[in-house]
């Protein structure tokens, strides 16, 4: 046990000083579907574990959860980013989700994301029902689905949601957990409200309540509650060898947030202000900057120009307070009473919401207001979902845009790839490069036998004209040279096809691999109700 | 393994002879004059710079090997094992006399070295090894290495292929035997020699016990090292400053002219301030000679001794700095000729030096913050996997140095960590940042830096870096005073070193 804490606590350690390199481990999502990963024993068994009994106040009934309940069952199509035309390897996976006012089922995004048939089941009835998504918001892990059946809804009481539950508070978690088919309830404590990773997008932080309570695969999306109310959505936690008894849960604040998003039937994303920031501790810096001894403000050190701050707010800016709250020189604010991170201030709002900045330039007060939007070059550093993965396929060429999924599918170990991605946007090279479109896989061919060496490339030119995004290259391949000359980013010689000879390859390639079709380039979603993924 | 068995054979001789005689034990007649072993020990202290604390060395290491004793009194070892000495001593295998030596030559780049012995007739009745330049794929080769009583210990192995490979610094490649043998282990096998009919062929480079096979720095190299050694002021391996690629994609070789004979490689890059560059090759030039060798698409010549190797073997072994090479190539489809005047390229001459041996890394504290020029040998603290565990924005920069920094004349400095202090309060987690600016004045050197910090403005010392926070100021007059006790509490001998 406290060499689990231990070493999480070293790998935080490293993170901090470690410049670009990978992030801590990171919670993983409750997979629904893989089996229990067996007991293991602790690493060290030098010393026995005496199991402390933790203290936990009697949990009061929370009512007949089970009339709330529902157990989903997901089948769904992960994007095949090495053959991109195929539809994708299917998998089955179990969550559970609960009912809410106006016949609807709340659940975690990563139960419901990439499916292609969803039926839910409910206590004491045998039938499968068919069910629809009705909003999935992948970036807070939440999703509403419903179902058509007119009678669905009747016997079924909604549940209401509660506030931040007090640390040490006894809560409830129900579920499915391991896929099992009755409902399950497990107890614990509240043990920290802080911000967490959300892994199901991989970049988001948003705020989550770390629970005591035992949570498995088939929790996801169930109900955590307390005095009958809904106090957090279950939703991810470590893996037996990182971390035991710790588990998340989405809190109230996140959730409502998100009801209010869709209430105007469209989920916009969480707006984010494009900045990065530094803390200002250090007395001479406080002094060099004009600033009182006050301990307060933070110091602007990036500004992402394809963010809503661009030309508002300028790196050396000190932000000095955000609607009106001051910021403390480690960049927290006081929220009804409870100190949170500034950023916090801005989560809570919406698109087209402002937020007013007292600032501190060039020794002079100021004040500026931010119109939020979400900046779209931070997508690509996360994990999409219910997209067609976009590519263009010539010549047995396969030219993919670099992002979170693909990178992850090849696991390159190129150091100019991997630097493209880390500093897309705070080096703000999407400004030259939209796209980084890679050559990330060949189909061998005749035509493309000596082009190995090119792999993992990034796409610079065509024919002397600069290539941006990945529509640019495909309306570069439909023009008719006689050779199209690409130029990779860096030193090695340019990758030349004689165009005759690729269409005369054309058909054979496309015969040979099966290739339905040899370029997508919209990332539209896959499912009928187009409203339920916003895209960027 | 030859000289072995002759002994061996006449020990036979004479024990067979007096047994016939006379019904005596069948004992070995003493040995007046044993056979001396042109081998030596070798006994190297020294200690390695710490480059996560600049201003001190690392805990003293002491490393045994053996040297081959060459004419004229040196001897011959890797130079792996004398970087960073403090103090090398050699050791008579026989009779166990010693005697300190001098570092008479070194070259990293070739992993070589020339010791002398301070006392001339140490190695006095030892007939050194010549060296025997010949060895092909197919040779047998005997490595040779000592028991702890000073006798010969000889294993044989088979010589499979002969190649460029990198050496342990990685500048270029050099031509490398790869030899299939089961050596044993002995306390020094440090240098092994290799040797073929009594004459050196090799020194051992690197070894891989899983796989039994030896990469070994092959004579031609050795002798390369000796002849530059002779000359006044050593100058190293001479290189050409370009890099290549295979042209046996049709489509590239038509782009880039080339429709004549199936020969030649696609010039990728020329760096700024090399031979090739003087000499005015050109990105997509296809070199189809050098030396007058025929270049096939692969970049291989027919070697006369090898068969087919690349052709950077003819830019190393066979040629010094200062030689006109000349080298064939098609531009735009047209014959030229060129005449390349090789030169050495120093490890100061690139923007992140390679190496950084027997030499103190530089270094500059202000106030707790720890300022340090990016090199692969900082890279290199990370151990042996540092290209993945070094932090990959250095790593990166180190890689594309060329592509990064065009100026090739500068150092990247670096805010390498900082060290908690009062001056530093709230700068404690910054790591790794390159520094771009410092009281306004642009930072491509430490000496840059050192000069800018003398100037504060308005009593401030403000620090501009590339990558977040951009910015960090300190107060001038705080980390004056601050020193003394900065260098107490961390043991900070000096604060800056700049040459």
């Amino acid at each position: 046990m406290k060499r689990a804490f231990i070493f999480v606590w070293v790998a935080l350690l490293l993170s901090a000083t470690c410049y670009a390199q990978e992030s801590t481990p990171a919670p993983s999502p409750i997979e629904p579907q893989r089996p229990p990963a067996g007991a293991r024993m602790p690493n060290t068994p030098a010393q026995a574990v005496v199991p402390v009994p933790v203290p936990i106040a009697p949990p009061k009934p929370n009512g007949p959860v089970q009339k709330s309940l529902v157990r989903i069952t997901n089948t769904a199509a992960e994007p095949d980013y090495k053959a991109p035309w195929n539809a994708g390897g299917l998998q089955r996976s179990v969550g559970a989700g609960f009912v809410i006012d106006g016949n609807r089922i709340m659940t975690n995004a990563h139960v419901v994301s990439n499916s292609r048939y969803l039926t839910v089941e409910r206590d004491g009835d045998p039938n499968k029902y068919p069910a629809k998504v009705q909003f999935l918001a992948n970036d807070c892990d939440l999703a509403l689905i419903t179902v058509p059946a007119p009678d669905f809804f009747k016997n079924m009481i909604p549940l209401k949601f509660g506030g931040i539950p007090a640390l040490e508070s006894t809560v409830s978690a129900y579920g499915y957990p391991i896929g099992g088919e009755r409902m399950s309830v497990t107890t614990g404590i509240v043990s920290r409200v802080d911000f967490q990773l959300y892994t199901h997008s991989s970049i988001d932080q948003h705020l989550a309540i770390q629970i005591s309570a035992q949570i498995n695969p088939g929790n996801s999306g169930g109900p955590v509650m307390q005095d009958s109310k809904v106090v957090g959505v279950a939703f991810q936690g470590y893996s037996g060898d990182v971390a035991q008894g710790v588990a998340y849960m989405i809190p109230t604040p996140v959730i409502t947030r998100f009801l209010k998003d869709i209430s105007d039937a469209h989920y916009d994303k969480y707006p984010d202000l494009g900045i990065t920031y530094a803390k200002l501790q250090n007395p001479a810096q406080r002094k060099f900057l004009g600033l009182n001894d006050d301990d307060r403000g933070v110091l602007v050190s990036t500004v992402v120009a394809a963010g809503p701050s661009a030309d508002i707010l300028r790196p050396g800016d000190v932000l000095l307070a955000v609607d009106g709250h001051p910021i403390a020189s480690d960049s927290n604010v006081e929220l009804e009473g409870e100190r949170a991170e500034f950023q916090e201030v801005v989560e809570r709002k919406f698109r087209g919401d402002s937020v007013k900045f007292d600032i501190w330039r060039d020794k002079k007060p100021m004040t500026v207001t931010v119109k939020l939007f979400t900046p779209w070059p931070y997508l690509i550093l996360g994990h999409s979902y219910d997209v067609h993965p976009r590519y263009v396929l010539y010549g047995g060429l396969l030219f993919q845009p670099l992002n979170l999924d693909s990178l992850e599918t090849y696991r390159p170990t190129d150091l100019r790839l991997r630097h493209f991605f880390e500093y897309f946007v705070q080096e703000q090279i999407y400004l030259q490069h939209p796209d980084v479109i890679v050559l990330t896989n060949i189909l061998p061919d005749p035509i493309n036998t000596y082009l190995g060496p090119y792999r993992g490339g990034i796409v610079d030119e065509v024919n002397g004209k600069k290539i941006h995004t990945l529509d640019e290259l495909a309306s570069a391949f439909a023009e008719a040279p006689e050779h199209f000359v690409i130029r990779m980013i860096g030193d090695g010689p340019p990758l030349v096809l004689d165009r005759a000879k690729v269409e005369a390859a054309r058909e054979r390639i496309k015969a040979r691999y099966n290739v339905l079709k040899e370029q997508n380039l919209e990332e539209q979603p896959i499912s009928k109700t187009p409203q339920q993924v916003s895209k960027i | 393994m030859p000289r072995r068995s002759y002994i061996f054979f006449g020990i036979l001789l004479v024990a067979a002879t007096g047994a016939l005689a006379k019904k005596e034990p069948a004992l070995p007649a003493p040995v007046k004059a044993p056979k001396q072993l042109a081998l030596v020990r070798v006994n190297v202290t020294g200690q390695s710079y710490d480059y996560f604390r600049p201003w001190q060395k690392k805990a003293p290491f002491s490393k045994r090997a053996l040297g081959a004793v060459l004419s004229n009194g040196r001897v011959l070892v890797t130079a792996d094992l004398v970087a960073n000495q403090n103090y090398v001593e050699l050791e008579r295998a026989e009779s166990g006399e010693k005697t300190a030596a001098n570092v008479q030559v070194i070259d990293y780049e070739a992993n070589l070295a020339l010791l002398e012995p301070t006392e001339k007739k140490f190695l006095d009745g030892i007939t050194p090894l010549e060296i025997t330049p010949d060895t092909v794929v197919g040779d047998r080769l005997a490595a040779w290495q000592l028991e702890p009583t000073g006798a010969l210990l000889a294993t044989e192995g088979l010589v499979t292929t002969v190649q460029m490979t990198q050496y342990p610094i990685d500048v270029g490649q050099f031509l490398t035997y790869r030899i299939s043998i089961p050596m044993q282990y002995r306390e020094n096998s440090y240098t092994v020699p290799l040797v073929k009919n009594n004459k050196l062929a090799g020194l051992l480079l690197r070894y891989d016990s899983r796989s039994q096979l030896l990469d070994a720095i092959p004579a031609p190299i050795i002798t390369h090292f000796l002849k530059e050694a002779e000359s006044q002021k050593y100058r190293g391996f001479p290189s050409a400053g370009f890099s290549f690629f295979p042209t046996r994609d049709p489509e590239l070789r038509q782009f880039a002219g080339e429709t004549g004979k199936a020969g030649g490689v696609y010039v990728n890059n020329v760096e700024p301030n090399t031979p090739a560059m003087k000499a005015g090759l050109q990105v997509g030039d296809i070199v189809t000679a050098v030396a007058n060798h025929e270049i096939d698409q692969n970049g291989n010549y027919v070697d006369p001794l090898y068969g087919k190797i690349e052709f950077t073997n003819l830019l190393t072994a066979h040629v010094y700095s200062g030689d006109v090479v000349p080298f064939r190539i098609q531009r735009n489809g047209k014959p030229m000729q060129l005449n390349v005047t090789l030169e050495h390229r120093d490890a100061k001459d690139y923007v992140s030096p390679p190496y950084n041996l027997d030499q103190p890394p530089r270094y500059y504290v202000l106030g707790g913050l720890i300022f340090q020029e990016l090199s692969r040998q900082y890279l290199k603290e990370w151990g042996p996997n540092w290209q993945r565990e070094a932090p990959q924005r250095l790593v990166y920069f180190d890689r594309f140095q060329s592509e990064l920094f065009p100026d090739a004349n500068r150092r990247v400095v670096i805010l390498s960590q900082v060290l908690p202090a009062n001056s530093t309060i709230g700068y404690d987690d910054l790591a790794y940042l390159t520094v771009t600016k410092v009281n306004g004045r642009e930072i491509k050197s430490l000496a840059d830096l050192a000069e800018a910090v003398k100037q504060p403005v308005e009593g401030f010392i403000k620090i501009e870096t590339e990558e977040d926070p951009k910015q960090i100021e300190l107060d001038a007059a705080q980390v004056a005073a601050e020193a003394p006790n900065l260098q107490e509490n961390y043991g900070i001998s000096f604060l800056n070193r700049l040459d």
